[in-house]
């Protein structure tokens, strides 16, 4: 089911008018896209499906206290022919996410970078 | 030779003859045929029993053909079996009469995102075209809806979707009489969130294509027996499309399996079996995975009542269901390779047998066969040594709210166990799929995408403790992105966390409006469904 979704989920999204949560699925208002954070963690689970692909990993901060984000991207059409693959990454992989975050202060953010285990992996997204 | 009648096609492409009168005479006033019976269009293109069917529809909708329904069924049943696929080019598409959503990975993209923006790929597979026609067809198709690279689609379904092949040539010399269909045939079924089925179906002539039958089919889970009777027809010597029907018919929850249910199924060309979806739902959400076999003289299995073993376990009880088991079976009748040992047979009747097994610490990890009675059941069984992950299937899916004219559609998940393969990647081909974990042994929750409080439960929608998703009773007329996960409640990560597993549902409305227009969900995709009504939608 990594493509056929997609159609409906892109319409659905594009079209709506949603007023009840800004983060209901999904144009990207809920994200921050004036600035870029980036932070630095351990894969905990990769997600390679429609509509968005989703790495969740694991960052510790100053005090050693570990958050635990969710790195949305596009979707496995797009990142296919980039040569992404459901195994593309795991959980204990070292990862540098760069991307925008969610307005709302939750630990989520749209991914535009990312560099897993020392190696930058294609993402080619478009603002 | 064909004359100027015959449309300017490329040589070696040689027209179908079209000799039914009711087509002649339906179609005939705009699709020309010429002194040898080549019709224009339609001799230059073959397609499924659907693949006609909508045909059919857009003449009606957009040519203003009046036709009766008993007209058009003899219409449909010409077309795709004198212009249809052969059974090795329709087992492909299936899926799409199934009304399943599958990856179509295989099509190059740019090929495949032009036309899935609107339908599945299937669709477009569904027929085979002259060069010429195809042309003709993606021109068109290219200026009504803006298709990018007509040009590129052309050639490559020219060449992946030709009119002629050796496969349409032997079927169509070969297919001149009616099905071997009639009589007993054994069934297996599969229900997600529900498990295995076994039992029988009777298949009766009635008439010119037509069959009754009447299904029997017990639940391995629970021995809860499912009587079902039906109506379907033949299409072109293997397409099976019809209905069924519970015995416990009435008032039934959505996800009852005695609910009335279509059928498409792919009968095999030596009519030796026969597999495909029995389904229902709004969404067409729910179904039967089902598969037929012809009974044999011979013992014969057909499932196991579990997918895997742990090394080094002692005592496991396993149900082996099958027909024609002699009754009085010793463990030597059994199989299930080396390490695994057959410690005794509890019980034994001529459909199943319940056996003891112990697995030693050092069996083999991987999927091998399982032998009763020197019948075999390929891969049937799973060793492992222990569960890496967790995985929610579908991984992806659609639930959706409801309104006054939309009932609500629904989502069963299932967890499944995997351990890694020899490769030492996660989620690679090579991994070990265990079969879905017990729900005694998960727990599911609803998270919907960037909020951790319990208040949007209300709102989406929630899972129960047997995974089957349903959304919220109101419409609160936006789509939500949702993890439903499920925990496993022994099965541990490396880290001594519980194992975890996500799947990414998104809760869409059933309709909205979009410049004046309707737009209606219809499995995975939008349907422009006319004007909006003044003050309506």
């Amino acid at each position: 089911m990594k493509h056929t979704l997609l159609a409906l989920f892109a319409i659905a999204a594009g079209f709506l008018v949603i007023p009840y949560s800004a983060y209901a699925h999904h144009g990207f208002a809920g994200f921050d896209r004036n600035s870029v954070v980036t932070y630095e963690g351990t894969v905990t689970d990769f997600h390679y499906v429609n509509p968005h692909s989703v790495v969740e990993f694991d960052v510790k901060d100053d005090k050693g206290q570990v958050q635990n984000w969710q790195g949305e991207m596009t979707s496995p059409s797009h990142l296919a022919p980039l040569g992404w693959k459901a195994s593309s990454l795991e959980a204990g992989d070292h990862v540098t996410v760069s991307g925008y975050r969610a307005k709302n202060g939750r630990p989520t953010l749209w991914v535009t970078k990312i560099i897993a285990n020392g190696k930058e992996m294609k993402i080619d997204w478009k603002d | 030779m064909f004359t100027a009648a015959a449309f300017c096609q490329a040589a070696g492409d040689a027209g179908i003859p079209v000799t039914n009168e009711l087509v002649i005479a339906k179609c005939g006033a705009c699709h020309t045929r010429d002194e040898h019976g080549i019709m224009q269009r339609i001799s230059w293109e073959r397609s499924t029993p659907e693949g006609w069917q909508e045909a059919l529809k857009r003449m009606i909708v957009l040519d203003g053909v009046t036709i009766t329904p008993p007209e058009a069924r003899t219409l449909v049943g010409y077309l795709s079996t004198s212009h249809g696929l052969a059974p090795e080019e329709a087992r492909p598409v299936m899926y799409d009469a199934e009304r399943r959503i599958p990856d179509e990975d295989s099509i190059p993209y740019k090929i495949r995102n032009a036309c899935t923006k609107c339908h599945s790929f299937a669709r477009a597979l569904s027929w085979r075209r002259s060069a010429d026609d195809w042309k003709v067809f993606i021109d068109a198709h290219a200026a009504q809806f803006q298709v990018p690279h007509p040009e590129e689609i052309v050639a490559y379904l020219t060449k992946a979707a030709p009119l002629h092949t050796p496969a349409w040539d032997a079927w169509s010399a070969q297919n001149t009489k009616p099905p071997n269909i009639t009589g007993r045939w054994l069934l297996t079924a599969s229900l997600p969130g529900r498990g295995k089925y076994f039992g029988q179906i009777e298949v009766e002539a009635a008439g010119d294509d037509d069959y009754n039958t009447h299904a029997v089919l017990t639940s391995v889970n629970d021995g809860a027996e499912l009587l079902r009777v039906g109506r379907s027809v033949v299409f072109g010597g293997y397409a099976w499309r019809g209905r069924s029907q519970g015995a416990n018919a009435g008032e039934q929850k959505p996800d009852d399996p005695n609910n009335q249910t279509r059928e498409a199924l792919w009968i095999a060309p030596d009519q030796s079996m026969a597999e495909g979806r029995w389904f229902w739902g709004h969404y067409q959400e729910f179904g039967f995975n089902v598969k037929w076999r012809r009974p044999s003289k011979n013992p014969t299995l057909l499932l196991l009542d579990r997918a895997s073993f742990k090394t080094g376990s002692q005592a496991n009880r396993v149900r082996l269901i099958g027909d024609r088991f002699p009754v009085g079976a010793t463990p030597a009748d059994l199989n299930f390779g080396s390490g695994v040992t057959v410690k005794r047979v509890i019980s034994n009747t001529v459909t199943e047998i319940d056996a003891e097994v112990d697995v030693a610490a050092d069996a083999a990890i991987g999927r091998r066969d399982v032998t009763a009675f020197g019948s075999a059941l390929s891969g049937a069984i799973a060793i492992y040594d222990r569960v890496d992950y967790v995985k929610v299937v579908p991984e992806s899916s659609l639930a959706a709210f409801g309104d006054p004219t939309h009932p609500r559609g629904y989502q069963q998940f299932e967890a499944v166990g995997y351990q890694r393969g020899p490769d030492g990647r996660l989620h690679t081909p090579d991994d070990l799929d265990l079969g879905p974990l017990d729900p005694g042994d998960l727990t599911w929750s609803v998270q919907v995408f960037h909020e951790d409080d319990e208040v949007n439960k209300n709102v989406v929608g929630d899972v129960s403790a047997t995974g089957f998703f349903t959304p919220a009773a109101q419409n609160p007329n936006a789509n939500f992105d949702v993890w439903v996960t499920a925990t496993a409640k022994d099965e541990k990560n490396k880290n001594g966390r519980p194992l975890t597993g996500k799947g990414y549902l998104v809760v869409t409305v059933p309709s909205y409006t979009f410049r004046g227009h309707r737009y209606v969900r219809d499995l995975d995709h939008w349907i422009d469904d006319g004007p909006a009504t003044p003050g309506g939608h």
